[in-house]
């Protein structure tokens, strides 16, 4: 049994093992699809509310340094120190360089499908903190993503799903 | 001494994602590359427990197994004895919670221990083996060669 303590770091071996066949998108629409089980009706019937409430416990059991606020028209994310990447950081085999992205990996699928934008920006691939906004809004998201890219210190640490924003207002409706 | 010793909240849900990925990489890469992911991850993720059996040293090991299926709250018996220890596990914990999240579990679930710990034990005076006794039960064995 690898530890559930341990998964983040067997994930870190897989990312390195997909990046270098160029497969990580497939295999982060498969996590995605395995997360709708936790998550996707949930989201679907209780919006923001539901998503504060899933990453309150994620926030508990995973042992993030997270603060969540929920705003009527948003739910806004602060990361201090992500559970996650600090294992990753702390682990004897080598980080994969793109470790950061499978969490807009599989966030972004599953948020489109239940109508809401998201934009996150990692901030640094090597830096334990991120901060991201889930919205109902475009406006809101487009506002959100223009002002990570401007603070964006390095490449390709803000994502969205904006580019689908077509599927997202459809999806909105459904 | 443990190179990991997590004593926080644990995230059970873990397992599930584990088990998409086992058969995400079965069925897409095959069953050697998955082995190969597994082996690595026993190799350089344990790099510290992987380099005391090098020398012989199975301390790191021990206190592995003991920790991590205690604090999952796994039924099992640990045995040790100067060149042989054995792990009887009668309730996995990975298992328990797979069946908990409504999942099945992977045809490939057991082999997350049986690969791991072999890559531990690579070029190591050990070698281990795994006995799926059962769903959930499993004997693991870990013998040291003699005279090495």
């Amino acid at each position: 049994m690898i530890p559930s303590d341990h998964f983040v770091r067997f994930y870190n071996e897989v990312f390195k093992f997909l990046d270098e066949r160029d497969g990580l998108r497939p295999y982060y629409d498969q996590i995605s699809r395995h997360q709708e089980l936790h998550c996707l009706e949930w989201f679907r019937r209780d919006g923001l509310k539901g998503m504060y409430d899933y990453w309150e416990h994620i926030r508990i059991e995973e042992n993030c340094e997270m603060e969540q606020k929920l705003l009527p028209d948003r739910l806004y994310f602060r990361m201090s120190r992500c559970p996650s990447l600090s294992k990753v950081l702390d682990c004897d085999a080598e980080p994969c360089a793109k470790y950061c992205d499978h969490c807009a990996g599989w966030v972004l699928p599953l948020l489109t499908k239940c109508g809401y934008y998201y934009v996150e920006n990692i901030i640094g691939r090597k830096t334990p903190e991120c901060v991201s906004v889930i919205t109902p809004s475009k406006e809101v998201a487009e506002e959100v993503q223009k002002e990570y890219l401007s603070s964006a210190v390095e490449e390709n640490t803000v994502f969205s799903n904006l580019d689908n924003w077509e599927e997202v207002e459809r999806n909105k409706r459904s | 001494m443990l190179r990991y010793q997590e004593d926080n909240e644990l995230h059970l849900d873990f397992h599930g994602t584990t088990n998409t990925t086992l058969n995400y990489i079965a069925e897409n890469y095959g069953v050697e590359a998955l082995k190969e992911i597994l082996r690595k991850t026993g190799r350089d993720v344990y790099k510290s427990i992987h380099e005391k059996l090098v020398k012989g040293d199975a301390s790191e090991l021990l206190e592995h197994l003991n920790w991590f299926y205690f604090r999952e709250k796994g039924k099992y018996q640990l045995t040790v004895e100067e060149n042989r220890i054995v792990l009887e596990v009668f309730e996995c914990p990975a298992i328990r919670h797979l069946r908990k999240l409504g999942l099945e579990p992977s045809p490939h679930v057991c082999l997350q221990t049986s690969e791991v710990n072999a890559g531990m034990c690579e070029n190591s005076p050990w070698r281990s083996e795994v006995q799926v006794l059962g769903e959930g039960h499993c004997i693991q064995t870990f013998t040291k060669d003699a005279g090495k």
